[in-house]
């Protein structure tokens, strides 16, 4: 199976993102075409293969989303802070949003009710990182990803780009349950995403965070 | 304290948006105590903003960002519409979380007694695979020994309960598999409010699982 996310790709440079950042800041403050245009043009193709590979639609019903996702950006500019996090994770909760609602318009689970948006709420976190730890934290990742093996990048590329749960990642792959959950555990582990306490198994009783 | 986490795997699919609407909600509602867990799902962002950075492109319509132009210009007056949240009567349903509202009629919680000592008031929010509700055990209540016959996950919201395995207190976060036989029991100073998502059964009962109550009492 393919890999969905290509990590032969070079890095984007860190101040390249950095620029994304302030880009998309001056789109919430002052409504700014040609910031939001060069953050578009950007992020528009990486938007639209991340859709695409969730959806399996055709090109035109993913371009929707796209549009759909954009059209949010531009709106909710205004509640976009770079001390909470990048331009492009801002964006990623955006776009996995809009396939969440995008997905249960079409299984008819009360769309118009509740939207992913009113669920993943967007809680501030108590201290925001200076935009130079987070720069720091975001080059870690982004190398470790490219270094983990390949089947555990296969394991959080469909979930993460294909919209499969850990139990159909499992079914997809024809491996047991156990063997999927523990690869993302490794994984996150490897990138230091996982705090000890979500790690630990459950009823250890061990962990004490917070 | 919180002691019960989510697991990192299933804060990942959290992150990642493929879990069902009920066993999302019980995350969220877990995220509202835990500054732990929250630092966690806000790393799986980045995560998959990186994941974002490196996709491989697929270029769109050279028209696109003219017709998001379009779009917005359109609709400058519409702000983001904010959720408002439903004036609510009932001290409970006042305490839940604010989107969790918008599926209670009224703003009120329906009880039930479904023993002596435990009350349950379902949520309805439009999913099949899981039914989520509201339990509320009196103080010093005893939930009757039970079977569950679907993983069930549970969040305390206030209060504090104990069982063979430990005492959990508001925020913990519990996932009870299938076939796990416990006993409950609110502690006695206070009553016990959890939030509760429990896998539908659909594989052992099928149709009949409509039959069932909400928990599914074992005989014994
Ligand atoms: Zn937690």
């Amino acid at each position: 199976m393919k890999i969905s996310f290509d990590s032969r790709k070079p890095a984007t440079l860190m101040n390249e993102r950095l620029e994304w950042d302030s880009y998309l800041e001056k789109v919430g403050l002052y409504k700014d075409k040609a910031a939001f245009a060069a953050v578009f043009k950007h992020f528009s193709p990486l938007l639209k293969s991340f859709l695409m590979k969730s959806g399996g639609q055709d090109s035109a019903s993913v371009e929707e989303l796209v549009q759909e996702t954009w059209i949010k950006v531009w709106r909710k500019a205004p509640h976009f802070s770079s001390k909470q996090g990048s331009a492009s994770t801002w964006i990623y909760t955006i776009a996995r949003n809009t396939r969440i609602d995008a997905i249960r318009t079409q299984v008819r689970q009360n769309p118009d009710r509740l939207n992913a948006e009113d669920i993943y709420a967007d809680y501030p976190t108590e201290a925001p990182h200076t935009s130079l730890v987070q720069l720091r934290n975001k080059r870690f990742v982004s190398e470790e990803l490219r270094k983990l093996p390949a089947e555990q990048a296969e394991v959080l590329a469909l979930m993460y780009f294909r919209g499969k749960s850990g139990q159909q990642v499992a079914d997809t792959l024809n491996l047991p349950l156990g063997t999927v959950k523990s690869r993302i555990r490794l994984a996150l582990a490897k990138m230091k995403l996982a705090l000890p306490g979500s790690i630990a198994e459950r009823q250890t009783g061990a962990t004490e965070n917070d | 304290m919180i002691k019960n986490h989510p697991d990192a795997d299933l804060l990942a699919e959290y992150t990642a948006g493929v879990m069902a609407l009920a066993p999302t909600i019980s995350v969220t509602t877990h995220l509202q105590f835990c500054n732990s867990c929250k630092s966690t799902v806000k790393a799986l962002e980045e995560l998959g903003g990186e994941m974002l950075e490196q996709a491989d492109a697929v270029p769109v319509s050279d028209d696109l960002l003219e017709q998001i132009f379009a779009c917005v210009e359109e609709d400058e007056t519409s702000e983001d519409s904010l959720l408002t949240r439903p004036t609510t009567i009932d001290e409970v349903a006042s305490s839940i979380p604010a989107y969790l509202q918008k599926f209670l009629p009224e703003g009120k919680l329906h009880w039930k007694f479904l023993s002596p000592s435990v009350k349950v008031a379902p949520i309805s929010v439009g999913e099949t695979v899981h039914e989520l509700a509201l339990h509320k055990i009196k103080v010093g209540g005893k939930v009757p020994e039970h079977n569950h016959l679907g993983k069930e996950i549970t969040v305390v919201l206030k209060g504090s309960f104990s069982d063979e395995d430990g005492v959990y207190q508001r925020g913990d976060f519990m996932v009870r598999e299938a076939g796990e036989i416990h006993q409950p029991i609110a502690a006695t100073h206070e009553e016990c409010i959890c939030l509760s998502v429990l896998a539908a059964p659909f594989k052992l009962t099928g149709l009949k699982r409509w039959l069932n109550p909400f928990l599914s009492f074992s005989p014994s």
